[in-house]
């Protein structure tokens, strides 16, 4: 899952202070999860905005509204009819959720309310880890199930480097060695052998390095 | 209680009823007779701390909560009598008898705190600040005589310094004749330091002068040791002989001797007696009255294997009238009794049972809100203060409503009667009552919606008088003001609710023990013999448990005699069915209605039994120690297996015998105390001496825990010459194995210095472990502490109870205890199942969460945020809650990121529109 976080509500309200009225709008899946951007963060932030607006005895109108999902055009086609009556949005979708809100109202003025951080997974309630930096070329066959892309601070292919202390990072003493962890799996798999491979040079291409990407898929495309 | 006649099940007893001469059932607890009473009385509630008035309520929590006259001090005046509203006093009131028939008596007449007065070297009232534990208990109460202040009598100064002095009327055969141990103090002692440390606003000293610490009961050792390390609560092993006092200060001078031989002084700013619990006088008067058979402490007299029968059939007893005892035991014993006297009732039960017939209900959805409001002027709790009529004209101008009164008691019988016709004559469909808390009324103004067909989550409640006029007595004005603010909030709610159907389900009247030991044989007698159907399921091949390897009870009684007539009888018993080898595989369902798999032995076939309650009663084991050399040398056992060894062989052979106790219990790795360690060791010690008089027998202690009558046992193996040698934690005693025996050095805590003895047999006080119950723990979901030990619901209030409804638990699978108090707990367990399985249907509340399936972000957020495990994602893949399960605490609601959730009569906007109400116009 996408993983974000909320922003600070001063950095939003710096972002809002001169408009007269807002839509909020929330999305259902990734942000809800994560307890970033949910309809009961929508809710709680149009509060907090409506107590600052009303403090500084500025009238603002603020509604609020949870899509499906912000990256659909189908969902984000629900506000058509009233995005008009709004000076601004404020989405907690995620990066990509803002940026399509943006494309598809393009005279309305879109902010974003979370700081998209990751693809995540949620290693209990409230504490969630990056595990996927979309490389575009998968490795994760031959590292034992552990990605050293995300999961190494210098994404080393033939690690560990020297680095590496009792099976933490050099960076901080809290964060695993990766590699250390894909040495572990694999003799738990009887795979060390495989750990005397050498990887050869990823091709970075697929990844950030090639340009923005894009993913076309005739069979499915109508 | 003047007499009982008669037989089991056909009992005449005849009552005498002291005059109250304040009628309880008119009596609206407002106080304010008490409070224009002129006369002065002592409080003995307070003990004597305090003063109260002629008129009076004993104690907050008095049931029933009702005003009574004290004829002794009442001077006549008859000011009470003008001032109640209620017309409640009646002066010539007067003793009343009565007889009442039952088919069989519980006594729980109780005890009473010894009274130190006769003990001059303690100086209790002599010295103001020696005080009793009962006193200081009062002292330390928010409703006692200083309002929890911590002070100490004589100058009402904040105490530095405070000693306990233990066992002051228990194990004192010197000075006041009670032999026996009163259980309870060690634990409110130490309790009553670390509550009086939270008191003080300096760093207050605590000594407990002490010749034993006893907290042997569940999880208590672990208490001890926190006040003891974590704390600084002192704990000095001396029995104090004389008490002093400053007479410049009131200081108290304590002149005490040390393990070392040294005579000490100290001096203290208070001293607490901790006073036994002792049966009165009145109390052995009235078993003299009915027959009872006591003991020479004047307990009531019961078999070990029959722990709650007391010696006149049909009638039972529990509490410390059975033997000194704390809460959770006497609960237990309560509920023990209940069954014991249930069994041979069974067939009346629910003879004398009254159905209220409640008409069809109104719908109120297609039609107008209407609503009512009734302010209550709770007699001059709430008019005292706020100006009743116009919070009563404020409500009259809010939205839907269409009628509003005001009422000098809203919860009497006659204004609910009047209510009934109000709300029938103006249509009204919504009802508001301004006036005390719902923790007390609301159920009853529920009933008075219901008897006029509207549904009972159509009502609201204001609290005008705790959260109002109690709390701002002192400005009317702005009370009347907070008045309104409350009565518009509960109108606006009021608009929105909703009627609620609380399902009902049926209940399946069958239950199912886990572990056929004594515990669970006994809860399925316990069931069995009021008509319900068991299942026992126990993983041996045979019944018995633990018990198999006992041989006799400390009293003397034959544990294998015992246990085969029990086993018969469950076999033989046509509602009881025994599955042995058999192990539990799955569980499901909720209260009233569980599906448990089972591999059923010797063939493991797969049984799948439907049943409405679960019975705990998995044991516990011996601890095999891994200590002093055993295992490695045949001279070395453990208590139990001396026990078996003395039936088989005796101890002609055996002349000199060390026992070291606390083997496996109380330390690093299984902190609590074993319960029954120390007897096991006295009983064996005594055993010895009968084969052997000549025995030298060693027992090497940390603290003797030989609670309650057990003391007598141990007075008597001191008698017979057996010697007792403490030890520290740190200091263990040393094994080795020579050719001549097993060699066991220790240091004597008197004479300061190493003995070493050479015995012909060392036995190991070995503790008790819990059975491996961590598979089927998590099959049934159910908490364990960890030790391993079932975590029951409340460890005061229902030790039987497990928070999960529906399953009860007993035996050693909740804490070490000896086998009598594991038949009590059976039979409390069987009894508090009853109170379920005497349903044929339960209600559910309605007040429960429900998921909207469109919302669902499907995040997990509700599954793991349940304290009660219920939500699930389900086939569809959105979190499902099913309302048997869910305690309508909200959580989920609260926590639900999409806000799928809503706890139904607490839906967002009902919750929204009283903030609303509130902040209308201030926004």
């Amino acid at each position: 899952m996408i993983v974000a976080e909320k922003k600070p509500v001063e950095e939003i309200i710096d972002y809002v202070k001169d408009f007269k009225k807002l839509l909020i709008a929330g999305c259902n899946e990734c942000v809800t999860v994560c307890e970033a951007g949910g309809k009961k963060e929508v809710g709680i932030l149009a509060s907090a905005l409506r107590m600052y607006f009303l403090n500084e005895g500025k009238k603002v109108e603020i509604d609020e509204v949870t899509l499906e999902r912000q990256c659909d055009h189908e969902y984000l086609e629900e506000i058509r009819d009233r995005i008009d009556k709004y000076d601004a949005v404020l989405s907690l979708a995620c990066g990509v959720g803002v940026q399509f809100m943006a494309e598809k109202y393009f005279s309305t003025p879109v902010f974003p309310g979370v700081n998209t951080c990751f693809l995540g997974a949620a290693e209990e309630r409230g504490v969630w880890s990056e595990r996927c930096q979309a490389c575009g070329q998968c490795i994760l066959g031959e590292t034992a199930g552990i990605c050293p892309i995300s999961r190494c601070a210098k994404r080393l292919l033939n690690g560990p480097c020297g680095g590496s202390t009792k099976g933490k990072c050099e960076i901080n003493k809290d964060l695993d060695c990766a590699w250390q962890l894909i040495i572990d799996r694999l003799k738990e798999l009887n795979r060390l052998d495989d750990y005397e491979k050498i990887m050869p040079i990823k091709d970075w291409s697929t990844e950030r390095a090639g340009g923005p990407r894009k993913v076309v898929r005739e069979d499915v495309r109508l | 209680m003047e007499s009982i006649e008669g037989e089991p099940g056909d009992f005449k007893v005849t009552l005498t009823s002291y005059p109250r001469y304040i009628d309880p059932i008119k009596c609206t607890g407002c106080g304010e007779c008490a409070k224009r009473c002129p006369v002065t009385a002592i409080n003995m509630y307070n003990l004597g701390l305090d003063d109260r008035k002629a008129t009076y309520i004993e104690y907050p929590q008095a049931v029933p909560l009702a005003f009574a006259i004290d004829i002794d001090t009442c001077i006549g005046c008859g000011l009470c009598e003008m001032m109640c509203l209620a017309k409640a006093i009646n002066y010539e009131d007067n003793e009343k008898k009565s007889t009442i028939c039952v088919g069989a008596v519980i006594l729980s007449p109780g005890s009473e705190g010894f009274d130190p007065s006769g003990m001059d070297v303690l100086g209790y009232g002599k010295f103001a600040n020696v005080v009793t534990s009962e006193e200081f208990e009062r002292i330390l109460s928010a409703s006692g005589p200083y309002r929890g202040h911590l002070m100490r009598t004589l100058d009402r100064e904040a105490p530095k310094k405070i000693a306990w002095i233990q066992c002051v009327g228990s194990r004192d055969v010197n000075l006041c004749g009670n032999g026996y141990c009163s259980s309870v103090c060690c634990m409110y002692a130490v309790k009553e330091a670390m509550i009086a440390k939270e008191h003080s606003h300096d760093d207050l000293d605590c000594a407990i002068f002490n010749m034993d610490i006893r907290s042997f009961g569940k999880d208590y050792e672990k208490y001890y040791n926190r006040a003891k390390d974590e704390h600084g609560v002192r704990f000095i092993k001396s029995r104090v002989h004389t008490i002093n006092e400053d007479s410049t200060t009131g200081d108290l001078v304590i002149r005490y001797t040390d393990e070392s031989g040294q005579t000490n002084e100290e001096t203290f700013s208070m001293v607490v007696l901790s006073v036994g619990l002792q049966i009165p006088e009145s109390v052995t008067a009235l078993a003299r009255r009915l027959d009872i058979e006591l003991n020479n402490y004047n307990f009531a007299v019961t078999d070990p294997f029959a722990p709650v029968n007391s010696s006149r059939p049909g009638i039972f007893v529990s509490g410390v009238f059975q033997g000194p005892k704390d809460i959770p035991g006497s609960v237990t014993e309560a509920s023990a009794a209940a069954c014991a006297a249930g069994t041979k009732l069974a067939e009346a039960r629910g003879t004398d049972t009254k159905t209220i017939e409640i008409p069809a209900e109104i719908d109120v959805l297609e039609t107008e809100t209407r609503i009512g409001v009734f302010v209550c002027n709770c007699g001059i709790n709430i008019a005292g203060v706020v100006d009743v009529p116009a919070v009563a004209d404020y409500a009259a101008t809010l939205p839907y409503v269409v009628f509003v009164d005001q009422n000098l008691f809203t919860c009497s019988q006659d204004t609910q009667d009047k209510m009934k016709e109000v709300i029938k004559e103006n249509n009204l469909n919504r009802v508001v009552v301004a006036s005390c808390t719902p923790r007390t009324h609301e159920p009853l103004f529920q009933e008075t919606l219901q008897a006029c067909g509207l549904n009972k989550y159509l009502f609201e409640m204001a609290n005008i008088r705790d959260q109002d006029s109690w709390v701002h007595a002192n400005d009317p004005e702005a009370a009347t003001e907070k008045a309104k603010d409350l009565v518009r909030m509960a109108v606006a709610r009021a608009g929105l609710l909703k009627p609620l159907k609380e399902k009902k389900i049926s209940i399946n009247r069958r239950a199912l023990v886990i572990g056929g030991g004594v515990a669970g044989m006994n809860a399925a007698l316990g069931l069995a013999d009021q008509g319900f159907d068991v299942v026992i399921v126990e993983k041996e091949a045979q019944l018995g448990g633990l018990s198999r390897d006992l041989t006799v009870t400390i009293e003397g009684a034959d544990i294998q005699r015992y246990l085969l007539e029990l086993v018969d009888r469950v076999t033989g018993h046509e509602k009881i069915q025994v599955l042995t080898e058999s192990l539990i595989v799955g569980f499901s369902g909720f209260k009233g209605n569980f599906t448990t798999e089972i591999m059923v032995g010797p063939g493991m076939y797969e049984r799948k039994i439907d049943h409405g309650v679960v019975i705990l009663a998995t044991g516990a084991n011996e601890y095999k120690p891994e200590e002093y050399l055993y295992g490695q040398d045949y001279r070395v056992v453990t208590q139990i297996e001396l026990g078996k060894r003395l039936e088989v062989k005796g101890a002609d052979d055996i002349s000199k015998v060390v026992m070291i106790q606390c083997v496996g219990s109380r330390n690093e790795k299984n902190q609590n105390c074993s319960r029954v360690c120390c007897q096991s060791a006295v009983k064996n010690a005594l055993h010895i001496k009968e084969f052997n008089p000549d025995a030298e027998i060693y027992i090497l202690y940390r603290d003797m825990r030989m609670y309650g009558l057990l003391e007598d046992y141990y007075t008597e193996a001191r008698q017979q010459g057996i010697i007792f040698s403490r030890f520290s934690q740190d200091n263990p005693p040393n094994v080795e194995a020579t050719d001549e025996g097993i060699a066991v050095t220790f240091k004597d805590h008197i004479l300061q210095r190493d003995i070493s003895i050479t015995a012909d047999l060392l036995a190991l006080s070995a503790g008790m472990v819990a059975e491996d119950t961590e598979e089927l723990a998590s099959i049934l979901k159910l908490p364990r502490n960890e030790e391993g030990y079932f975590i029951e619901a409340h460890v005061k209030l229902r030790p039987v109870d497990l928070a999960n409804e529906g399953v009860f638990l007993c035996g050693t699978a909740h804490s070490p205890k000896l086998i009598s108090e594991a038949i009590s707990q059976a039979l409390a367990a069987a009894s508090r199942a009853t109170i379920f399985l005497s349903q044929s249907e339960i209600t559910l509340s309605a007040v429960t969460a429900r998921v909207d399936p469109d919302l669902c972000a499907a995040c997990l957020v509700c599954v793991r945020a349940c304290p009660y495990e219920v939500p699930r994602i389900n086939e569809e893949g959105v979190s499902e809650i099913d309302v048997a399960l869910c305690h309508g605490c909200g959580i989920c609601a609260a926590e639900c990121p999409a806000k799928a959730i809503e706890l139904d009569w607490y839906e967002d906007d009902q919750v929204m529109s009283k903030v609303e109400a509130l902040l209308e116009g201030v926004l």
